[in-house]
């Protein structure tokens, strides 16, 4: 339950900038996610806010108070790391009253505080296994588990679920969430995953080689991109430079940028009141779930578009179509 | 499928092949173990294929003389007292530099180089040149190189459980749960490197017990070790010499019993 501010955080290691000037402003109770591709820097941030990398500049505020004089088992964010890092020579039990432990509560209240917690995780029969006699999912309960039993005022996430499959996945995304909300805890969760982000988040930060691209909710980022990294990162974007679209929709519907982006579901086969028309020449198409997305061809330019399968009226391959995109769903990119 | 028979043919033929070999270089081993164990039991072995009698009289002459229980502990404490001061100075400066300044670990593995390069007798005679005009007594000397020649085993094997148990993200966690760096260091990462360490420990302490040549050179009969109380009794009595053989095997056989013990446990903790 805290807000967290990072000023114009700067890390450099020798002569590489791993980060240049991230400015963030999280609220109280906030679920965020920060987006972005391996090696961007996200961890970093992570490892500057739980204190465990100094940052070359900047500040860090947890509550208002600056961060830089507080060493990390003080700060009272907690964090669960990619791979765990679950103790082995101790029992899920002992695992998640660590922390509780460190923090001389008396034995009746860690016992109490434990049983609560490892019950909430769903793990009561494994409560005596040792780590590695747990499934990846299961690990990756007992990390929660025990990070959470601290009530840190922060809790950050180091893309704790990219090692499991996608339907344990899924289910975790979920319980996070139910968690989080129950809790009320600021949470800062990494992926490089768009979807996860999308599902979980109050709020994305788009990260691109150690700084953020954009920041918002994930339907503003989601239909709003502001650069062509975010809309290529985000969703599958065509991207447009102004000359290859001018070609496609008229010279005068392109005026204020040099890129623009076309999510491939707003693309149209039918005629829509005020949307630009234009031409092109079928290609492949790929069934993809219930989605069917076909690749079109005019001039110079390829472009994807999808529709729901049953609305979809096949497109042949080879034979030029009539399409429409609103007006408003042709969006300017920076 | 032809191609694959025939993989499945070459396979079985160098696994037959390793079979015998293992076979055979474990007669060639094993034999001279068999026949000095038996010598070190046998009442007198010149014109037969076999003993003609057995007893336990060489043993427990050799349980009985003074100097070899005293070299026997002298073995014990050099070696141990090595393997101690390394534990207690060397390990925590792997453990520091593995954790927290991976750059320096180039010069550490410099000096392990260093070590094997280096041959005892070389060693001894430039130990013998340095110290023996100083006031250091020789056998700290000694001991100083032991300390320093157990490095390669004490560094690797502290290495690798470090990397296995990703050492330095359990002290990160541990730190963030509100543990200090001595908390972290003693009630998470000891115990989870523990095993390795173990088995380093012991396989250093079993080199460092069957050296000869450095201690031989250098201090020779004013600190007799087990090892130099053997070379002596060589050229008197066979029998005693065999029965000093025989326990120092059952020795290094129980050590090798712990350390696959220990080792096959610390599997389970490590990480899949
Ligand atoms: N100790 C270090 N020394 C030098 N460079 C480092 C160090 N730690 C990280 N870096 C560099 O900083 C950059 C950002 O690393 P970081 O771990 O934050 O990336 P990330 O966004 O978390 O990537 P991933 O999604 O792959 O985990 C990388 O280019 C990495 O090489
Ligand atoms: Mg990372």
């Amino acid at each position: 339950m805290s807000n967290v501010v990072l000023k114009d955080v700067h890390k450099q290691y020798q002569d590489t900038h791993v980060l240049s000037g991230i400015d963030m402003n999280i609220e109280d109770g906030e679920f965020v996610t920060l987006l972005g591709p391996s090696g961007c820097g996200k961890s970093t941030i992570l490892r500057i806010l739980s204190g465990l990398t100094d940052a070359t500049g900047g500040n860090v505020m947890i509550d208002g108070k600056d961060m830089k004089k507080v060493p990390p088992k003080n700060r009272q964010v907690g964090m669960v790391f990619q791979s765990y890092a679950l103790f082995p020579n101790m029992t899920v039990y002992e695992n998640v009253a660590f922390g509780l432990k460190m923090r001389k509560e008396p034995a009746k209240e860690v016992a109490e505080q434990v049983e609560k917690m490892i019950n909430l995780v769903g793990l009561q029969e494994k409560k005596e296994a040792y780590p590695h006699e747990l499934s990846g999912g299961q690990q990756q309960r007992v990390a929660l588990a025990r990070s959470l039993v601290v009530r840190p005022k922060v809790l950050l996430l180091d893309e704790p679920l990219s090692a499991l499959d996608a339907q344990i996945r899924k289910h975790l995304q979920v319980e996070l969430r139910t968690i989080q909300r129950e809790l009320k805890m600021t949470m800062i969760l990494v992926t490089h995953d768009q979807e996860e982000a999308m599902t979980v988040s109050d709020r994305i930060f788009v990260m691109n080689q150690g700084g953020i691209a954009q920041e918002g909710t994930p339907s503003e980022i989601y239909t709003q991109p502001k650069t062509e990294f975010v809309a290529n990162f985000i969703g599958r974007y065509n991207v447009f430079s102004k000359e290859q679209l001018g070609k496609l929709i008229g010279k005068n519907a392109v005026v204020s940028a040099d890129k623009y982006a076309i999510r491939p579901e707003s693309i149209h086969l039918q005629p829509q009141p005020s949307a630009y028309k234009l031409h092109a020449i079928a290609g492949d198409s790929i069934m993809n779930g219930n989605v069917i997305r076909t690749i079109f061809h005019a001039d110079n330019k390829q472009f994807t578009t999808e529709q729901l399968h049953h609305q979809a009226s096949a497109f042949e391959k080879g034979v030029e179509y009539p399409l429409f995109v609103a007006s408003e769903d042709v969006i300017a990119l920076s | 499928m032809a191609y694959q028979e025939n993989e499945k043919g070459f396979v079985e033929t160098m696994k037959k092949f390793t079979i015998v070999m293992l076979i055979l270089i474990g007669i060639y081993l094993a034999l001279p173990i068999l026949a000095t164990a038996l010598y070190a039991f046998s009442t007198e072995w010149n014109k037969t294929i076999l003993p003609e009698g057995l007893t336990f009289e060489w043993i427990r002459t050799l349980f009985q003389d003074t100097r070899f229980v005293e070299a026997f502990g002298r073995s014990v404490l050099l070696s141990g007292g090595a393997v101690f001061i390394s534990i207690l100075f060397i390990v925590p400066a792997i453990f520091v530099i593995v954790l927290y300044f991976p750059a320096l670990e180039k010069w550490f593995q410099a000096s392990v180089v260093m070590v094997y390069a280096f041959p005892g007798i070389i060693l001894s005679v430039g130990i013998i040149r340095f110290y023996s005009g100083t006031s250091l007594p020789m056998i700290l000397a000694v001991t100083g190189v032991y300390v320093i020649s157990v490095l390669p085993f004490m560094y690797q094997g502290t290495r690798n459980s470090l990397r296995n148990v990703q050492g330095r993200q359990l002290m990160d966690a541990a730190e963030l749960l509100g543990a200090s760096k001595m908390d972290a260091f003693r009630k998470v990462l000891l115990p989870s490197v523990y095993p390795g360490l173990f088995v380093s420990s012991l396989l250093s302490f079993s080199v460092l017990f069957g050296e000869f040549v450095l201690i031989n050179l250098v201090v020779g009969s004013r600190f007799e070790t087990a090892q130099i109380y053997l070379m002596t009794k060589l050229s008197t009595s066979g029998h005693i010499a065999s029965a000093i053989v025989f326990v120092y095997i059952v020795l290094m056989g129980i050590l090798t019993l712990v350390m696959a013990t220990v080792m096959k446990k610390a599997k389970g903790m490590r990480r899949t």
